[in-house]
């Protein structure tokens, strides 16, 4: 809110080629009472489009070699396990539009979509526990399997009470005198280790929109969203306000925010046999699962998580299936609510420097805990005469974290923007100091250097510091003492007693750091109205980097770097086709264009080299129903016996959207010749149910690790095309596209395994199914050729379009070749609004090849079948392909006039008419294909 | 506490020092690079990814941005 001001100056100015004059009127601008441009309310349109990628590095992890090949338990063998968990990975997807609805009446929207997946930190201890779950693997010394967990630890380390540790050193069974010996304290190791669980991929999306009103000196907006995920929803809404006193010379910003956010997190069922054994202070909270199993209730339990939250933990337990399938959950749900205000205040200090100031609180209640955070808890107990010299034996349980229903913030910024007038520089310096109430206190230091290079480019670094200490209930674990009376057994006050806090969390974010980053962005700004931009920054969190030292130690420490990638059109300073007198022919083809259903693709070439052409392509697919075999609907019976070829099918699709959001960016580099690229990126989400023998009803697949559901997304296959007129008449026209798309899209998206019950109980990721891929992984080449025609208000044409896949992609398949047919009418209702019908073929090859079979991350390639617990109908390639016939209906407008002269927008849906599926599929729903686009 | 009333003190300052810049002496101002937030988009994205690793998120509680529960 408090930069609209500023960005609709720099905006104005956002152009190479600025004269002085220029200038001078931009900065009149500032007083739009005195001099008001129609130009000023164009130059607010803009549509952004961005993509970044989030990439973690490795994590640190170590582990108490719990036995050798020979079975022996050796004291001392804390070592640095190989790391085979892919650390987290973010894909993030952001499109939006700022328009004005009047001269002061403004409008903008914003969507962002991420999709998230890989291995992160649950809780963390010392590795002579064995906190962390290793895993000995037929009989070769590697330690780790699929995903080292954190598990319940008892009687396998040694603590005295001045908090050093020791390794268990095993008596070993004595054959002389046939008894086992006792075990003592081994090798002395602090040594801490997170433990991490792998996840399978999630996706977020976020929709918000800004409402604002411009007075002269004040303005006033309204905003709010929705932010949601399989586990987390959160809604918010802000109102904002702007006063600008001394020509604008001080301007005053007020602001005011609520967060409604609601948590409903699934809990890893690995993590139940010891998350859910604590926490011992509460027991309210405690064993419950475990006696609800006893049971075989359905439900177990439904308390309140624990009178210090307002969150509250619900536990369901469903009887068993039988054989390799047991399907528990417990659920974590809260609420949350933030409020926040601030009060900014910018003055310009002098015509090169302008100083900005700032406060701000939130207070936050509720539900403040991340659900998918543990805690260990270690325990010895002593008696009251006990030797306390020497190490005592050490039993502990890891327990979900619990921090305090309450959250007060302040934070005060400040920053200075410093006009550099040698080198027509912005330099750009902030700080800001936050404090809670959970004593956690920061400081933020940040610098960018924005240096004009000419001709439009513009290079910016950058440097951030950042250093917080650590929150009064964090610790990376914690210990209990209990003194009992060793005759009765019974637990005695004593000075040496230590009992867990009330609130206690090991999330390295609450943990003392600091953290420093770096990166640049470059800036291109062309002519056109649009602009490029890009940027890379590094990022390294680090305990030793703190202020003052004291921060947590380098177990902890991680760093990431990011990549981003923006385009942004500025609608106001686009030269449209619409506006151009061109003469009748190139009005000809925009009209035939324009009555071409959403649909299709290929069919327009531009018209003179030099033209260009930005339009967005969104694409939703839904699938339900029954299961087809062929045409018709089969039976569970048959699809269970049948459908997986060779095995037993145990699990069928019930439910697949695939959502793709494509940039189609053109420029006519001849008359004849029209370049196209096509990046996109896909997101997929499925449901399954049990079929046969293992069905135990529908559990609902909403959980972020429920096995029913899986989702999928990020970037897709990369499209690179050539557009050739080859025959052009006032009333027909016929192009011919030639390209492909380049593999970019990810085709190892896996799954982690999540039921309790795997081999060895070791937890997995195993691929999923093909169609759950983002891209084919091949070189695929997609020829077109398009005929169409126009006469007045009537359009026509025919397109047929294939796709060849060149090879077989790295691993070991590839996906079948496509050919499609579409004839398809178009009539203009009035100059604004036309329909379309259009009929469609579609014939898909089965799938060649096959994923190959898993080999263990040991490296020892002992193999196993392909996707057991998954095995559905989707596993084998031949269910894959068929042939289609779809009918399209679609709508199309276009804006004739004003500042949107030449934007089309167009909806096509797609209904199935006819289905014939190679094997056993799950229905069609239809499509909808939505697209937006404009000419310059 | 401490540091902010020296702000105060600065802004106090800086508000009477200097003499009042008229607006047609803001055209430095006005350029691109001198915009508060020069590139608002990647910002928006850093303090997402700065907000989801680090303590700190007051002031940006209602802009949305999901749990971070990672």
């Amino acid at each position: 809110m408090k930069d609209n001001k500023h960005n609709n100056i720099h905006q104005q100015k956002n152009k190479p080629g600025k004269s002085a004059l220029e200038s001078l009127n931009a900065a009149a601008l500032i007083l739009p009472g005195l001099l008001h441009s129609p130009a000023h309310a164009a130059d607010y349109d803009e549509v952004d489009f961005q993509y970044s990628h989030y990439q973690e590095g490795r994590r640190e992890i170590w582990v108490d070699q719990m036995f050798n090949l020979d079975g022996i338990y050796p004291a001392g063998s804390v070592v640095k396990a190989p790391n085979p968990l892919n650390p987290i990975e973010v894909e993030s997807l952001h499109g939006s539009a700022r328009v004005s609805l009047t001269d002061r009446v403004k409008f903008g929207f914003n969507y962002t979509q991420d999709t998230w997946g890989g291995a992160t930190p649950i809780a963390s201890a010392p590795v002579v526990t064995s906190a962390m779950h290793a895993f000995n693997l037929r009989g070769t010394d590697v330690l780790i399997g699929a995903s080292p967990l954190a598990q319940a630890v008892s009687g396998k380390s040694y603590m005295d009470l001045n908090g050093n540790w020791y390794d268990i050193k095993y008596g070993g069974f004595d054959p002389i005198q046939g008894v086992e010996l006792p075990n003592t304290p081994g090798v002395l190791s602090n040594r801490i280790t997170h433990t991490l669980v792998s996840a399978s991929p999630e996706i977020r999306q976020q929709g918000d929109f800004k409402l604002s009103y411009d007075w002269d000196e004040a303005a006033v907006n309204v905003g709010g969203g929705l932010s949601v995920e399989n586990d987390y929803e959160s809604r918010f809404g802000n109102l904002g306000l702007r006063l600008d006193f001394n020509q604008k010379r001080t301007s005053v910003n007020l602001g005011l925010s609520y967060t409604n956010s609601d948590t409903h997190a699934t809990l890893d069922p690995y993590s139940f046999n010891f998350t859910l054994a604590g926490p011992y202070e509460a027991p309210d909270a405690q064993g419950n699962l475990l006696y609800a199993q006893q049971l075989g209730e359905s439900i177990a339990h439904v308390y309140s998580y624990s009178p210090r939250t307002e969150g509250t933990l619900m536990i369901e337990s469903t009887p068993s299936g039988s054989g390799r399938m047991i399907f528990d959950k417990a659920t974590v749900t809260g609420n949350r609510q933030d409020w926040g205000t601030d009060l900014g205040l910018t003055q310009v200090l002098t015509k090169n420097a302008e100083l900005e100031l700032g406060l701000g609180y939130t207070h936050s209640t509720g539900y403040l805990s991340n659900p998918y955070k543990a805690v260990y808890g270690f325990d010895i107990s002593v008696a009251p005469d006990q030797d306390l010299n020497v190490p005592l034996l050490v039993s502990g349980a890891a327990q979900i974290e619990a921090r305090p229903n309450e959250r007060n913030q302040i934070t005060g910024n400040l920053g200075l923007h410093y006009y550099v007038e040698a080198l027509d520089a912005g330099l750009h310096g902030r700080y800001k100091v936050f404090h809670d109430d959970w004593g956690i206190t920061s400081h933020t230091f940040d610098a960018d250097w924005v240096q004009p290079l000419g001709a439009g480019w513009s290079l910016t670094p950058n440097v951030r510091y950042y250093s917080q200490s650590a929150a009064d209930f964090y610790a990376p674990f914690f210990t209990r003492v209990t003194v009992f009376d060793p005759n009765t057994g019974e637990e005695i006050a004593s000075p040496l007693t230590k009992k867990m806090p009330d609130y206690y969390s090991s999330d390295q974010r609450l943990s003392g750091f600091g953290a420093l980053s770096g990166g640049v962005t470059l800036n291109k700004q062309f002519a056109k109205g649009v602009q490029l931009q890009a940027g890379v920054e590094y990022y390294t969190h680090q305990g030793d980097l703190k202020i003052g030292g004291g921060g947590e130690q380098g177990f902890a420490d991680y760093d990431y770097w990011t990549a981003n990638a923006a385009l942004k059109l500025n609608l106001g300073a686009l030269r449209f086709k619409a506006g151009s007198a061109d003469g009748s022919n190139i009005h000809h083809h925009a009209a035939s264009h324009v009555l071409t259903p959403a649909g299709i693709m290929f069919n327009h070439a531009l018209s003179h080299a030099g033209d260009m052409m930005v339009g967005y392509r969104y694409q939703r697919s839904e699938q339900a129903g029954e299961i087809l075999h062929g045409s018709s609907p089969a039976n569970a019976d048959a699809i269970a016996t049948q459908g997986c070829g060779q095995s037993e099918c145990f699990m069928v699709p019930a439910s697949m959207t695939m959502n793709m959001h494509m940039l189609d960016l053109m420029y006519a580099s001849t008359d004849w010749l029209t370049l196209m690229l096509m990046p996109q990126w896909t997101d997929m989400a499925m449901t399954m149910d049990l079929i046969g023998s293992l069905n135990v009803g529908h559990h609902g697949g909403g959980g972020s690790q429920g096995i029913h559901a899986h989702q999928t997304g990020g970037i897709g296959d990369t499209g690179f095309y050539a557009l050739f007129k080859l025959f052009e008449h006032p009333h027909h026209q016929v192009v011919l596209s030639l390209g492909g798309t380049a593999p970019t899209g990810a085709i190892d998206m896996k799954v982690r395994r999540n039921s309790r019950e795997s081999y060895g109980n070791t937890p997995e990721e195993t691929p999923l199914q093909y169609d759950m891929q983002l891209g084919s992984g091949t070189w695929d080449l997609k020829p077109s050729l398009t005929y169409s025609g126009a006469i007045s208000d009537v359009a026509w044409g025919a397109q047929a379009t294939g796709t060849k896949r060149l090879d077989r992609n790295s691993q070991h398949y590839a996906l079948g070749d496509m050919f499609q047919g579409s004839v398809w009418g178009g009539y203009q209702l009035t100059n604004w609004l036309s329909t379309t019908v259009r009929g469609i073929y579609t014939w898909q090859d089965q799938i060649r090849g096959e994923f190959p079979a898993r080999v263990y991350f040991d490296g020892t390639s002992t193999t196993y079948p392909e996707t057991v617990e998954h095995l559905g109908p989707y596993s084998l390639t031949s269910n894959y392909g068929g042939r289609f016939v779809d009918l399209g209906l679609g709508v199309n407008v276009t804006v004739p006039s004003g500042t949107f002269a030449g934007n089309t927008i167009k909806f096509e849906w797609l209904q199935p008419l006819h289905t014939d599926y190679n094997g056993y599929q799950l229905d069609r729903d239809g499509a909808l294909t939505a697209t937006w686009g404009v000419e310059f | 506490m401490q540091s902010r009333k020296h702000l105060v003190l600065a802004l106090s300052i800086g508000l009477c020092a200097c003499a009042p810049v008229q607006p047609w002496e803001r055209g430095n101002l006005a350029k691109p690079q001198m915009a508060l937030d020069p590139h608002p988009l990647q910002s928006s994205l850093r303090g997402h990814n700065y907000g989801s690793r680090e303590a700190t998120a007051g002031g940006n509680a209602a802009q949305g941005g999901g749990c971070g529960c990672y």
